[in-house]
Formats: structure tokens, C-alpha cells, sequence
């Protein structure tokens, strides 16, 4: 196999890597890769902090204090 | 006497149950309310969906099972009563050709900025732009990027929530994240260009 044809591979296993869903002798494959390949890791840390950049964006706004209360006066009254 | 004496002690176990219940489901709220905010268009309707979510989940408590994960079983009810209540906007299907691959936003930040660090690339992404971009992801993608990378649910935990097959959140994971990558590049890129 090519280096550029297992780069090819390595950027389909990112995301699952990523995810923590790929098995073990893919994991194990993807890592040796990117331990070789400057090109594939350097990508590989723009994902990371992109997913940690996405997550921090979707996530700047917290919960009302009301509807927190809201949510609380919806329990079952205690007989 | 011994009769009635069996059923107060029942009902005190249901109720202390029911207590420890409630209480965990609201331990699991801003979880909850982070997950809503990204699926729906406005805080209001976040919000309203959340509550509907919590009125449902303290009315059909006994349906779930101590033990399972309560997080999925909340978000099940959720995403279904999304659906439900035809919140969702509707959308021509995206038809437009995916991007070659997952290194597509990297490649074309980088050619445009004039840096390899990659931290500073992705400083290029302003974080409204971020959010703009998820809300133009069309509602099937959207929800599977919402469940895995803000929500940190699994790949079957997502299937189960959504209930679909684990094949189908892989694949609307995969061209949503690209769908998503896409928007983004057209907003840092664009913009300048």
C-alpha cells in the first residue's frame, strides 16, 4: 500500500478513532499511522481542537435559573 | 391488618423510588438542556421542550428501568417528542455534493491562512459561526452530531435514542460532520475571499 493510500485510510478511521469506536485493530492502525505521518497528525490535532471548539460554542449557554425551577415544580407532590 | 400493612409498605417503597427517580432526572437537566438548545432553533423552544420532556419522564417514570441508562431513556423521550410536536423545520433535502473528504475544512483553512499551527486555524472559526453552521446542518444529520459530540453519546446509544439502525447514525454522522465542515469553510473562507 501507498503512504498516500493509507493516508486515505487514516482520514476514514479519524472520526471513528475520534469516537472511540473502532476496533481494537483498527485503533491499533490508525495510531501507527499517525505516529509516522506528520501530514495525517498534524489533521488529527486540527480535529481534536475543532471538536473541543464546537462543543465549548454549542455549549456557552447555560440552563435559566427559572426553568430549572420549572423543571423542579413538575415533580410529583409528595402525598 | 397484615393486608394493609403489605400495601402501606409498598406504597412507601414506590414513593421513595419515585423520589430518588425524580431526583437523578433533574441531577441530568443542563445534560439535558445543552442537547435541546442545538436541536431546536430558539431558546424558547428549548426550553419548552425540555419541560414537556421532564413533564413526560415524571409521568411515565415506572416504564423505566433502574439500572439502564436514564440519560438515553431521557433523551429518547425528547428526540421523539421533537419529532412529535413537528418542531422541526422543514428543509429541502441537501442534494449538493459532498466535500472530497474529513481534511476538506483543515486543507482549505490552511491554504488560506498562512500557518500550519493548527491551533490558530481553528481560531479562524469564530464561535457564531460555529453555531450558525450546526443550525444549517439539515435536522437528520444535525441530531446524530448533537447526540455524539455535544450530548457524548455512543454510536448505539444514539441508534437506541433515535431508533434507527447503528449503520444509519454511522453513516449521517459522517456526511453530517462533512455537511457541517462544508458550512463552516463557505463562512471562514468565503467571507474573506
Amino acid at each position: 500500500m501507498t503512504f498516500e493510500s493509507i493516508c486515505e485510510k487514516c482520514e476514514e478511521l479519524l472520526q471513528p478513532y475520534l469516537d472511540r469506536e473502532l476496533s481494537e485493530a483498527e485503533r491499533q492502525e490508525a495510531e501507527a499511522h499517525l505516529d509516522d505521518c506528520g501530514y495525517c497528525r498534524k489533521r488529527y490535532r486540527f480535529e481534536v481542537s475543532l471538536r473541543r471548539y464546537v462543543r465549548s460554542a454549542c455549549c456557552s449557554e447555560p440552563m435559566s435559573a427559572e426553568l430549572k425551577a420549572k423543571l423542579s415544580s413538575l415533580r410529583t407532590p409528595l402525598a | 391488618m397484615a393486608e394493609a400493612e403489605t400495601d402501606a409498605r409498598r406504597l412507601a417503597t414506590e414513593a421513595r423510588d419515585r423520589v430518588r427517580f425524580e431526583e437523578e432526572v433533574l441531577e441530568l437537566a443542563d445534560q439535558v438542556y445543552r442537547v435541546a438548545r442545538r436541536l431546536v432553533p430558539s431558546r424558547e423552544e428549548a426550553e419548552d421542550l425540555v419541560q414537556e420532556t421532564y413533564a413526560r419522564a415524571f409521568r411515565s417514570w415506572r416504564s423505566y428501568t433502574p439500572g439502564t441508562n436514564l440519560r438515553a431513556w431521557l433523551m429518547r423521550i425528547l428526540t421523539n417528542l421533537n419529532i412529535d410536536r413537528g418542531r422541526r423545520e422543514q428543509r429541502a433535502p441537501d442534494l449538493r455534493p459532498m466535500e472530497e473528504g474529513d481534511y476538506f475544512l483543515y486543507n482549505r483553512l490552511e491554504e488560506t491562512s498562512g500557518t500550519e499551527d493548527e491551533a490558530r486555524i481553528v481560531e479562524r472559526l469564530s464561535q457564531d459561526s460555529i453555531v450558525d453552521a450546526l443550525s444549517n446542518v439539515p435536522h437528520d444529520f444535525r441530531d446524530v452530531i448533537v447526540l455524539v459530540d455535544i450530548g457524548d453519546f455512543s454510536y448505539q446509544d444514539a441508534a437506541q435514542i433515535l431508533d434507527v439502525p447503528i449503520g444509519t447514525v454511522m453513516s449521517r454522522l459522517h456526511r453530517g460532520r462533512r455537511i457541517l465542515k462544508r458550512e463552516l469553510a463557505e463562512t471562514a473562507v468565503g467571507e474573506e475571499s
